[in-house]
């Protein structure tokens, strides 16, 4: 089990002391360029040094990966749409792509639409349990944890406690529990979010299992990740050490108490729309959806839309141009073509002015339709997305309304 | 090098943020700037397409000037030498000068600045006499200042909102996302507004449809209900206003069956309005174009005003009448004195201010009588330098406009694109806007933000503040304006206009999300909230107005029997010259439409797509039929983005005649299908 487990440290002094834990993964990366591993390492930034603006960089200049070292939990960042909007998918150069489990399956699933070459990416996944957007952590470290926000250098979550480092080197911690009741702490996708370490990117890394050494928790998932990780071992970039048993039982922990909180979000946020009938969760949709004003923010930012020639766009006639808000057709258009492989990481709620709850949406139509298809979108390239795979029993199926124990049962 | 470089959407006046994704020098797409306070990162249509117009291939890039008739490319040399050869000599009153909502304040301010200290004249203007003039004239007497009193922000605290002639929801999706979060807490919405518009329909609570041009009435009205039934504010009125008498006496002349049959608005819902809006915690007024762009604008808006006294609705965070400006720098020109009547910083054109400024300018013989409006500006004066408007579009009863630039001994004309106006021109300068300039903007809510130059301005285009200094240069004033970069001007601008002296680029720069003017030091965090403790009158009180009811110019008749409004639709923007031009919005809506009501349409045997023409006493246009129930029987809308069935052809160009706002709204009109 602990073959492809490392805890592991930078053997860099600058990058040690500058990183949040022990600077592996940014040591890592400095090998992967030096070494011409990869030709670019895409990983996230602050603007200026300013922590709630986060963005998306190319990093080519192995001396400037310093500068993107530490987590940025007040950002959420879309990778997977700067790869395939800007970077054209790494069809043209060999990259090294860092991102939270949203990140890293949102890329898998654009790899199952062929719109990223994954032989020319290694994917460097980080465990996360969830960002805060940036209005309400500013908002948050001002009126509860009584802080200037431009005085903290650092936030972490770790046994229901949000913990904040000051400039000063004086950190500051509250529950967790208490500030997300009050509106504040994660946004809503990521307290519902079970997807902690991502295990299906080609190394997994995170503080888990490895905090009182001040190292790195690293997980090989691939052989490219292998050969990374060992590759920056020999060159020294990096030292490393076997976790122990201990080490490995609380990472495990840690992943499962974080599991089990976001089924306990999921059933809370979700449990407002279950409740209703159906010709009730119609009309609070359709509420919902007559809010919209059109500005395609949902789409563009869903990290797995793709088409550039999209059915919705205003020339193409399936939705009448200049109206709003558009058909309800709109909302459920995006429903179905990406609802199977949604991995929940709300940017297109983000991305909406008028704050439909779309992530909610997403959420409760993939809860049942993952059971339906047992499907977990974004963590095997080889499992197809199911509306691109429906088995000749499927397409027999002609009741709309589901009887899922059945069905599983004939299928059996 | 692919990077996400922040700014500030380019489009209505919220002042919301935006990532333009660059790359190698070209912006190459946008993403959302979560950070950003007003917007957190969403945008409306427009916002969301911000960009697209700059790469239009029909970009002005080249000087142009008129040869034998011709317009044919120059040099700046040559552009800029002819300019002050014409200029030099000509008497004060025979030269006028348009500013931009769109300007920098740097730009505004040097354009001003150029017209008094060079040109000697106060013939200095902007659009917004032609959106908010009836603000001034309207909130000046009675509470003693014109802007927006509040910040966006505090309107999530507000628990009834009261919208006149404001289509919110089209025009500012981003303060209706605030008004929806109020909403969720119990916020009521009141809507005035002949039209049926999204706004009612989408977060409406209560409808006052009243016929257009009928506002007094409407207000009137409410005071009176509020008044008779003693619940007005009683506290507030008493310490903070004068004038209660004389308004009692005024409203206890009239009769409300008589209010109710003018205006058209049923008691029943009169009644339930007058109780929310006066029983609200924070009652909040927010009010564009369908209230001010009448004869009667300044009227309504003290009205309006009045009402926001009487209830206390004032002096509280979110609370008091918003007026909404429309652009970017809506406000900031204005707060730089493109206005005939007002030195920068809002000093009103008289001894005192032409004092002040002679000496912080180092100037003689400043201009002490106030100059001409907008439209008069345009007809009376022989050279005319208009930067970044297009009258021939954005000016009522375009016909006449087109014979009075026709007429002009010398028009200069210094735009982005080419347009009606510029075919007119003697002189075309190509200027740089958005972020291939830098300088700053004054938002809606006096939100000093500003816009950093990102990529270069195509060809020779430069910044508009830049062809100013060059004319001023070549005309022997080198000295006044010895500028060679928008922060220095910003320094004079700290210097001579005390609100902005605090706001720093640098400070700019970190705060963001901008600060609020007033910001009188470098320490001060800025103003969310006017009138806090007194308003900003003579005597620190709110006046009380007593207003009459007045009747629209042009009602309909035989001959024009429907009423004709104009306004916006959320896909497009003002002249259309950029939006128009971004393919996305265009594929939206790509011509101009007539809202007809159902019943009317099945009089006149006319169905959605018809070709109509619409006829006024002052010309026509020929457009496209949507039947909907949007507009009331009797009235047509149609959206002024248009440029090849302008609304304005048909408009009245009557003016209010204490701010010179013409009435945009209410004109009468007839209808034919095009067989």
């Amino acid at each position: 089990m602990s073959e492809n487990m490392y805890i592991a440290w930078s053997t860099d002094e600058s990058i040690f002391e500058r990183a949040e834990n022990g600077g592996a993964v940014t040591s890592i990366l400095t090998y992967a360029l030096k070494t011409k591993k990869v030709d670019g390492v895409v990983t996230l930034q602050a603007v200026n040094g300013n922590r709630y603006s986060g963005v998306p960089v190319l990093v080519t200049d192995p001396k400037e990966l310093i500068g993107t070292a530490g987590s940025l939990h007040c950002s959420s960042s879309n990778i997977p749409r700067f790869v395939k909007e800007y970077l054209g998918g790494g069809a043209s150069m060999k990259l090294a792509v860092v991102g939270k489990p949203c990140d890293i399956r949102g890329i898998i699933e654009l790899q199952k639409r062929e719109q990223v070459n994954i032989d020319n990416l290694t994917l460097i996944g980080l465990n996360c349990t969830g960002t805060i957007s940036p209005a309400i952590a500013k908002e948050m470290f001002a009126k509860e944890f009584k802080v200037n926000p431009d005085d903290v250098i650092r936030e972490d979550f770790d046994d229901n406690k949000m913990i904040i480092t000051l400039k000063d080197g004086t950190t500051k911690s509250k529950s967790l529990k208490t500030l997300e009741e009050k509106g504040y702490g994660r946004r809503e996708n990521c307290r519902r979010c079970e997807f902690n370490i991502p295990t299906y990117a080609d190394i997994a890394c995170g503080k888990w299992g490895a905090e009182d050494k001040k190292g790195s928790f690293i997980q090989t998932c691939s052989d490219k990740g292998k050969a990374l990780v060992e590759g920056a071992r020999q060159k020294d970039f990096i030292k490393v050490e076997k976790p122990d048993k201990a080490s490995i039982q609380l990472r495990k922990n840690k992943d499962e108490a974080a599991i089990k909180l976001a089924k306990k979000w999921s059933e809370i946020t979700l449990a407002p729309i279950r409740k209703l009938d159906l010709a009730e969760r119609q009309e609070y949709w359709m509420s919902e959806f007559s809010k919209c004003i059109k500005c395609y923010g949902c789409r563009d930012a869903c990290p797995i839309c793709y088409c550039s020639n999209c059915i919705l766009d205003a020339d193409r006639g399936y939705i009448e141009c200049g109206i709003i808000p558009p058909n309800a057709l709109f909302p459920i258009t995006r429903l179905a073509h990406v609802g199977d492989s949604c991995i929940g990481c709300g940017q297109c709620e983000d991305a909406c002015p008028m704050e439909i709850p779309l992530a909610r949406l997403f959420a409760v139509l993939h809860s049942e339709l993952s059971e339906v298809f047992d499907y977990t979108p974004g963590i095997d390239v080889e499992e197809r997305p199911p509306l691109a795979s429906a088995m000749d029993s499927e397409m027999l199926i002609d009741d709309i309304f589901l009887d899922i124990a059945s069905i599983k049962a004939r299928e059996k | 090098m692919i990077e996400y470089k922040p700014t500030i959407c380019p489009y209505c006046s919220c002042g919301c943020g935006l990532f333009l994704v660059i790359d190698d020098g070209k912006i190459i797409g946008q993403e959302p700037w979560y950070e950003h306070p007003i917007n957190e990162g969403t945008n409306c249509p427009k916002g969301r397409n911000a960009y697209h117009f700059l790469y239009s291939k029909d970009r002005l890039t080249t000087p142009l000037i008129r040869k034998g008739g011709k317009l044919v490319e120059s040099t700046w040399d040559e552009a800029l030498d002819l300019i002050a050869s014409k200029l030099k000599g000509v008497e004060p009153s025979e030269f006028g000068l348009l500013a931009s909502g769109k300007n920098t304040n740097e730009d505004a301010y040097v354009l001003q600045k150029f017209t008094r200290t060079v040109m000697k004249t106060n013939n200095v203007e902007y659009c917004g006499r032609l959106c908010h003039s009836s603000t001034a004239a309207g909130l000046g007497p009675t509470v003693g200042s014109g802007v927006m009193p509040i910040s966006q922000f505090d309107l999530e605290k507000v628990d009834c909102f009261f919208l006149a002639g404001i289509n919110i929801h089209e025009t500012f999706p981003m303060m209706t996302k605030r008004i929806i979060r109020a909403k969720k807490k119990g916020a009521k919405v009141i809507v005035l507004d002949p039209r049926k518009t999204l706004t009612v329909k989408e977060i409406g609570d209560i409808h006052l449809q009243l016929k257009p041009g009928t506002d007094i009435s409407v207000v009137n009205a409410l005071m009176k209900i509020i008044l008779e039934e003693g619940i007005e504010n009683k506290e507030f009125i008493e310490t903070r206003t004068t004038g209660i008498g004389e308004l009692k006496k005024h409203l206890a002349t009239m009769e409300l069956e008589e209010l109710v049959k003018v205006s058209g608005v049923p008691l029943d819902s009169l009644r339930k309005a007058a109780h929310l809006f006066a029983n609200a915690e924070t009652g909040s007024v927010l009010y564009n174009q369908g209230f001010n762009q009448h004869i009667m604008g300044s009227s309504n808006i003290k009205a309006l005003a009045t009402l926001a006294l009487i209830t206390g609705q004032y002096g509280k965070p979110g609370s008091g009448l918003s007026p909404t400006r429309g652009q970017i720098n809506g406000e900031g020109t204005g707060d730089m004195g493109c206005l005939n009547v007002f030195y920068p910083g809002f000093k009103k054109v008289g001894t005192g201010a032409v004092k002040k400024f002679e000496e912080l300018w180092g100037v003689e013989n400043l201009p002490d009588t106030p100059g001409l409006p907008y439209t008069k500006i345009v007809q009376s004066t022989k050279y005319l330098w208009i930067v970044g408007t297009n009258p021939m579009m954005a000016a009522p009863d375009v016909s006449n406009v087109q014979k009075a630039l026709q007429d002009k001994e010398f028009l200069v004309v210094q735009d982005i694109f080419s347009n009606a106006t510029t075919e007119l021109a003697d002189v075309v300068l190509p200027a740089a806007t958005w972020v291939e300039r830098e300088g700053i903007h004054a938002y809606v809510d006096r939100r000093v933000q500003k816009i950093n130059k990102l990529i270069d301005p195509p060809g020779e285009a430069k910044p508009d503040w830049w062809v100013v200094v060059q004319v001023a240069e070549r005309m022997g004033h080198k000295d006044k304006f010895d500028f060679s970069a928008p922060a220095e001007i910003l320094e004079e601008i700290r210097r001579v206009v005390p609100p902005y002296k605090g706001i720093t680029y640098d400070r700019l720069e970190k705060n963001i999300g901008g600060i609020q003017w007033p910001c009188p030091t470098e320490e001060h965090p800025g103003t969310a909230t006017f009138f806090i403790e007194k308003f900003n009158t003579p005597d620190g009180m709110g006046h009380l107005q007593v207003i009459e009811s007045q009747q629209s110019a042009e009602l309909p008749d035989k001959e024009y029997p429907y009423i004709l409004s104009s306004g916006r639709s959320i896909f497009h923007y003002h002249t259309g010259s950029m939006t128009r031009r971004t393919p996305k919005l265009e594929a939206e809506i790509d011509e101009a439409f007539c809202q007809v009501n159902p019943e009317d349409a099945t009089r006149e045997q006319i169905q959605k797509g018809d070709k109509i023409i619409l006829t006024t006493r002052r010309g026509s246009i020929e457009t496209e039929v949507r039947v909907t129930n949007q507009v009331p029987k009797g009235m047509l809308f149609v959206p002024f983005h248009f440029s090849e069935a302008s609304v304005n052809r048909l408009t009245n160009p009557v003016l209010d005649p204490t701010c010179a706002m013409p009435e945009y709204k209410v004109c009468a009109v007839k209808m034919e299908v095009v067989k």
